[in-house]
């Protein structure tokens, strides 16, 4: 065994929360807020007099489209009346949701930090009537978006979809096999009781599904929800006044291509680099991994993440999905247990994900959890932002 | 025989900054311009005023003519804004003589299921939203 030094074993995630989850939720945003942070605290057995660090995605009040965020950090620490000696709007650089936590932590800005995603965008569609455009919140396209929505690619799902065309072209994977990610993250759901959509779905169904932008259809994308998710990030040295902690054993945030969708060097390969930093701060493997929550905003993310991860080589994802029993519960590499995005709801950037891995790191996921889970992978987005983590066992 | 193909003046338009300017004047003239670093003649897109490749400062307007390759695509079926025609092609085109150099536009001049990866495109730009002319290649043999 290699010494390590890294400080994000200086760190642990203490406490995870959520608030009510559903295509809509009939209540403010800043309430759902603060239901989340309020379990996620309990969760980790402190009171909310002992959070000195506070951190929203998206800070700034930044939103693309409706729902996209709620609150401000500073109405939070008002309403908790709290004073902070860490603090952080984060917009770009997120990398993982408790990534900028652990640093504040590592280097004792902060003992408990807590990091909260809050979407309405389930709520916003609906009054809508229908997912809007990207960008859709201000009259011009700035910066980046300026190459993508006045030539027509007018939403995420436009401006990922080339990506899986060049992987399929590249590799001859097809839509049959990839299906078996949204069918089966739909099988997991059903265990869920807090997923969006827990009805059986089938292959055929998948294939039934209308066209969204070529190869991405209905079932690829993520869904539109309300909901709040809270992460307390916890110096290491704190840990006996902690329920149950988890380890962060390895985590980085590299992106090593253009940081843009349309620009992206190898659309063939995404997550590499960042898999491959990640996994130099580490002893473990991918073999040693009990359940991967792999980022899903479409069925395409996850295909790049099992790749660069190395649970399967490139252009390996199709056949390794496919049929879904390696994915599934029982299977080698359990995927997305909670129904990831694509079911359980675009609670956006990885918060999902990393509340359902320290669940099930823990044995806290009632009747999806994986029989003895230790080590459990964390991914978000790709592309332009990156981030790759192991949580385990403490 | 040329396809008919969706409106595209139903959108958001560009927020022009002053590096990007230039690349919007000249595609009101049907022009495709990019940026060349004078110093070791690398081509960048978007225009940022900085060279990638050796990171000089001196960049001047470059044209292109083309014709392009595919890199990628998808077609658009989805109807994100009220007034939108679909459906429509969106392609990745890259450039032989400027490596590097990627630019995304609408497709014309073929049926939306014809779109391939790797296929010739020529050069071309129509009325997109906002008063803008926004790239859109015509398939090759059009």
């Amino acid at each position: 065994m290699s010494v390590k030094d890294f400080f994000e074993n200086r760190a642990v995630i203490s406490g995870i929360g959520q608030s009510a989850i559903g295509r809509t939720v009939d209540r403010a945003g800043f309430q759902l807020t603060l239901d989340a942070i309020s379990a996620a605290v309990a969760d980790a057995g402190l009171t909310v007099d002992d959070i000195d660090g506070l951190s929203m995605y998206p800070g700034g009040g930044v939103a693309n489209l409706p729902g996209y965020s709620a609150g401000s950090l500073y109405e939070i620490a008002d309403a908790l009346n709290i004073t902070t000696t860490w603090k952080q709007g984060v917009v770009e650089g997120l990398s993982l949701p408790f990534y900028g936590a652990a640093m504040a932590v590592a280097c004792g800005q902060a003992r408990h930090a807590v990091v909260w995603r809050t979407v309405k965008e389930g709520s916003a569609a609906r009054q809508a009537g229908g997912r809007p455009a990207y960008g859709s919140t201000k009259p011009a396209a700035e910066g980046p978006m300026a190459w993508l929505l006045p030539v027509g690619m007018l939403s995420p799902v436009v401006q990922i979809a080339p990506f899986a065309t060049r992987y399929m072209h590249e590799y001859g994977v097809t839509r049959d096999q990839l299906a078996w990610i949204p069918v089966t993250q739909r099988s997991h759901a059903a265990l869920n009781p807090d997923a969006v959509y827990t009805k059986p779905l089938t292959v055929d169904d998948y294939l039934g599904g209308r066209m969204i932008s070529s190869p991405i259809s209905l079932f690829d994308c993520d869904v539109p929800c309300d909901g709040a998710t809270a992460i307390v990030v916890s110096a290491a040295d704190t840990a006996p006044d902690l329920r149950k902690p988890v380890r962060i054993e390895a985590m980085a945030g590299v992106v090593d291509g253009r940081p843009f969708w349309e620009q992206w060097e190898d659309m063939g390969r995404v997550g590499h680099g960042c898999a491959r930093a990640m996994w130099d701060r580490t002893d473990l493997r991918p073999a040693d991994v009990d359940v991967a929550q792999l980022y899903d905003g479409f069925t395409i993310e996850c295909v790049w993440w099992l790749e660069a991860m190395g649970f399967c080589g490139p252009g390996e994802a199709g056949s390794f999905v496919d049929g879904g029993e390696r994915i599934g519960l029982s299977g080698d590499l359990p995927l997305n247990t909670w129904g990831g995005q694509l079911s359980g709801g675009r609670l956006h950037a990885a918060f999902g994900h990393t509340a359902e891995a320290v669940r099930q790191v823990r044995g806290e996921a009632g009747g999806r959890q994986v029989p003895g889970a230790e080590v459990a992978a964390v991914t978000n987005v790709g592309g332009p932002e990156a981030g790759a983590a192991l949580l385990t066992r403490f | 025989m040329s396809t008919p193909s969706a409106d595209a003046t139903t959108g958001i338009p560009p927020a022009v900054s002053e590096e990007t300017r230039v690349f919007w004047d000249a595609a009101a003239e049907g022009r495709l311009v990019i940026e060349r670093c004078t110093g070791c003649g690398a081509h960048g897109f978007p225009p940022r005023g900085i060279c990638r490749a050796c990171r000089g400062r001196a960049m001047e307007p470059a044209e292109i003519t083309g014709p392009g390759t595919v890199y990628s695509y998808t077609v658009n079926y989805q109807r994100w804004l009220p007034d939108l025609e679909v459906p429509y092609a969106v392609v990745l085109v890259e450039f032989g003589q400027c490596p590097g150099v990627r630019v995304t536009g609408r497709l014309r001049g073929c049926p939306v299921e014809a779109v391939r990866v790797g296929m010739g495109v020529e050069i071309g730009f129509e009325p997109g939203p906002g008063g803008f002319a926004i790239p859109s290649f015509v398939a090759v043999g059009s």
